[in-house]
């Protein structure tokens, strides 16, 4: 068996594992990732889902705008198809399935494989948490003002900025203005109000404003920034032809690695799948010493050994390495997973209501950013816009729902005209609206639970072990949160003028996944496991909430980055120059 | 026609069928699923949800699911008509269906007969009775279906170009851009670092 030594071992090159790294990187710590996907936009992997390419990359140079924008075709059925995407759970070989996961339930879960891991489509919204969510509910260890240094660093670094208004963006206001929200300004929430979304994306070129474009073709050099293309479902790879690491959406691989690299200390190996923490049995207590994982296109082993192990797998993938690795399990290992408990609700304009707001006949949803303006009310959640191209709009607003069909539902006294799955002639209609229809998602704070969780199914396995096996059920608490928020964005689409309002009553979409590896919890206040050191967790997994509903990953990367100054500070002789109190 | 792919149109055009009655919106809207081939599509899909393991890999890469599927639908159309749920009659199957019960049902039956086996059924009540993953997994795989349908249909993907399919000319959408001219300006310029 291959073997090799690091300073630190990353399993995962997702949303987080990046961002600890390149702090580390900058410490003149080592660090190689083992990512379990394929690594898009490489020189070293030319053809990614086809041949196995090279073995590993760590050099900026390797990164290659061309080829993101050939692998990356802003169709939703090339980049979105669960089962035969480009983005998709899975290995790289597109000749295979999906990889395996055990859901004995209604839901969808969306997580992606590959360098950036669920980065790669997300909509770049990075809200940091709500104030009380962080300092009020119980599950925090540490506070608020401990994240915001990082915070403010990625602010800086990605850069995040205020969103564009655009003209669906504009209607939502207006329905906000109405039903009496008042404009938010700050980024520390504490207050119910409407703003624009804090977006890792880069603000577009002021030649873009409406009426003043002079129909060029919207790519670099001559545009630089956000083009307003809203691809970043399909994995935002605009404006093309830019260098690899200056398109606008800045996902993890796009924004965080190029900067890892950039330090000389870090390098990702993709198509490398963990299968088993390995560890030492000091005395009492376990410690971590590296990581066994399989090659997915060559089916060898090999093994990592580390001085630190950090798992940044999800939150999904890391309790089950943890689980799969025999690691101690206090009882809340995969446990408290929180979901945002998402709904969907979606107002139909007539074209005189948009013509009078924002003087053009239709909302035109594939226009502009995915989500680019919100409404927070903390202590429940949020509502924001969520524009989909019409594959994603027919799957997640019309088919993901629970319960009856619409057409079997009755919504008289609701705030809603329909609510429910839709089928035939209804479902047809709906999206021959589409270019006139504004959907909004519900991101419920959600508290963590016990019960909903990630175990291993050991009767499933697959190359990699037993498979993970999810179960997620909102508490009536959780409920009645969602069910504001629906009633809270029905009325915003009312005020607005929409002609007929639908709701989705979505079953569990398990697309923003945190806690389920719980500081407080499973880790410690540095983000170290209790019961295993020199094992770290940086992902999602190690949020101790839901943190109000905000979306997670602006939290989880500064919290990874705080972790990283943590880990540099327990075994890596210190840090000179925190970014954050060092605790 | 095969019997599963003779199932899956059945599904395919209680999901997306052809609507006769939206023709004043444009010829356009009256086809559905069934004229772009969307059950091929959706049978090639099921059948490779599950990659197959051990002995059964020399037969392929996956686990070709979708025949189960189909007998499932089956059982649960049994279901609805044994205990009495479906509110049409039977009828004779399309010609581009297959024979089994799930065929014989109204478009809304065909829908209520896929809940069950959600929610409600034999299956998703053993599943709680035993709290069992692997029936708890048949709930999964139903309530994947529509979506699976509803997405691949309004998506590119049945289209010969790979763009002017039937999903998006009826939504209206251009297909990929560079991008659009549509900035209005900035409702906060930058944000505060205000007190907590
Ligand atoms: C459509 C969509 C839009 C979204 N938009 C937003 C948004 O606007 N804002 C926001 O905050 N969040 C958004 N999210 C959620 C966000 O993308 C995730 O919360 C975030 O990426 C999670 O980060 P993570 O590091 O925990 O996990 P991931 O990003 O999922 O990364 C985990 C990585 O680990 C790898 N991995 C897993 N197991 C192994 C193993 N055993 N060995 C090696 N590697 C492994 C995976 O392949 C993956 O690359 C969105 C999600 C979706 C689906």
């Amino acid at each position: 068996m291959r073997e090799r030594e690091t300073d630190v071992a990353v399993v995962g090159a997702g949303g987080d594992g990046p961002a600890l790294a390149w702090r580390l990187g900058q410490l003149g710590v080592d660090v190689t990732i083992l990512e379990a996907g394929p690594f898009y936009g490489n020189e070293e992997w030319p053809a990614p889902n086809d041949a196995p390419g090279g073995e590993a990359s760590g050099d900026p140079a390797d990164l290659s705008g061309t080829l993101y924008d050939e692998q990356f075709t802003s169709r939703e059925g090339d980049m979105n198809d669960p089962v035969t995407g480009t983005l998709r759970w899975g290995p790289a070989d597109d000749d295979r399935p999906p990889w395996q996961r055990t859901v004995p339930q209604q839901a969808l879960i969306a997580q992606l494989s590959g360098v950036g891991g669920t980065t790669q489509h997300y909509y770049a919204n990075h809200p940091r948490a709500f104030v009380t969510a962080v300092d009020d509910q119980p599950q925090w260890p540490i506070d608020y003002a401990d994240l915001v240094p990082y915070y403010q660093l990625l602010e800086e670094v990605h850069p995040v900025e205020p969103a564009p208004t655009t003209p669906k963006a504009e209607v939502f206001f207006e329905g906000a203005r109405r039903a009496g929200y008042d404009l938010n300004e700050g980024l520390n929430v504490t207050e119910a109000g409407y703003r624009p979304f804090p977006n890792a994306i880069s603000q577009p070129d002021e030649r873009l404003r409406r009426d003043g474009g002079d129909g060029d073709e919207y790519r670099y050099p001559d545009y630089e920034g956000d083009t307003l293309a809203m691809h970043e479902h399909q994995g935002g790879p605009h404006p093309r032809e830019a260098p690899f690491r200056e398109r606008a959406r800045r996902s993890s691989n796009v924004s965080l690695v190029p900067r890892a690299f950039d330090t000389g200390n870090v390098e990702i190996r993709p198509n490398a799948f963990a299968t088993d923490v390995l560890t030492d049995d000091g005395p009492g207590s376990v410690e971590a010493t590296g990581v066994e994982f399989r090659d997915t296109w060559a089916a060898t082993t090999e093994r990592l050994y580390a001085d630190v192990v950090v798992l940044a797998a999800g939150c999904v993938e890391t309790p089950r390495l943890w689980l799969n690795s025999g690691l101690p399990d206090d009882g809340w290992v995969g446990r408290g997973l929180t979901t945002h408990w998402f709904d969907f609700v979606t107002g139909i304009f007539e074209p005189g209501a948009v013509e009078s707001l924002v003087g053009q006949p239709a909302v035109e949803p594939h226009q502009g950013q995915a989500a680019g303006s919100r409404l927070d009310v903390p202590g429940v959640g949020a509502v924001a816009v969520n524009t989909f191209a019409p594959g994603v709009t027919a799957m997640a607003v019309y088919a993901a729902g629970r319960g009856e069909w619409a057409f079997d539902r009755d919504t008289a006294g609701e705030p809603w005209d329909s609510c429910g799955r839709l089928a035939g002639r209804e479902l047809k209609e709906r999206m021959a609206d589409y270019r006139r229809t504004l959907t909004l998602i519900c991101h419920t704070d959600d508290r963590p639970r016990r019960d909903n969780r990630v175990v291993v199914d050991e009767s499933t396995e697959d190359e990699h072990g037993p498979v993970p096996l999810v179960e997620w059920e909102p508490h009536p608490d959780d409920d009645a949160r969602r069910d504001e928020l629906a009633r809270r964005g029905a009325e915003l689409l009312n005020e607005a003028g929409a002609a007929h309002v639908h709701r989705t009553d979505a079953a569990p979409i398990l697309l923003h996944m945190q806690s389920s590896m719980a500081m407080g919890k499973v880790l410690d206040a540095g983000g170290e496991a209790k019961n295993v050191d020199r094992l770290f967790v940086a992902d999602h997994s190690a949020l101790a909430n839901g943190v109000g509903g905000a979306n997670p990953t602006h939290t989880g990367q500064a919290l990874a980055l705080r972790t990283a100054e943590r880990v540099a500070a327990r075994y890596f002789g210190g840090v000179d120059d925190p970014v954050g109190d060092p605790g | 026609m095969s019997y599963t792919r003779g199932t899956f149109a059945a599904l395919v055009d209680a999901l997306v069928p052809e609507t006769p009655g939206l023709a004043s919106r444009g010829p356009e809207h009256v086809p559905g699923g069934l004229e772009a081939g969307l059950e091929e599509a959706v049978v090639e899909r099921v059948n490779s949800f599950v990659e197959t393991r051990g002995l059964a890999s020399l037969a392929g890469d996956a686990v070709p699911l979708a025949p189960a599927v189909a007998a499932l639908l089956d059982a649960a159309a049994a279901e609805l008509l044994v205990r009495r749920r479906a509110e049409a009659g039977l009828r004779s199957p399309d010609d581009a269906f297959a024979g089994g019960p799930f065929c014989r049902l109204s478009r809304e039956d065909r829908l209520r007969a896929l809940r069950l086996l959600e929610d409600d059924g034999v299956v998703a009540a053993l599943s709680e009775r035993f709290d069992a993953a692997s029936l708890g997994t048949v709930q999964f795989l139903a309530s994947s279906l529509p979506i699976l349908v509803e997405f691949v249909y309004y998506s590119e993907t049945t289209a010969d170009d790979g763009e002017h399919s039937l999903g998006w000319r009826q939504a209206d959408y251009p297909g990929p851009s560079d991008g659009y001219p549509v900035l209005l300006g900035y409702e906060v310029e930058s944000f505060e670092e205000n007190d907590y």
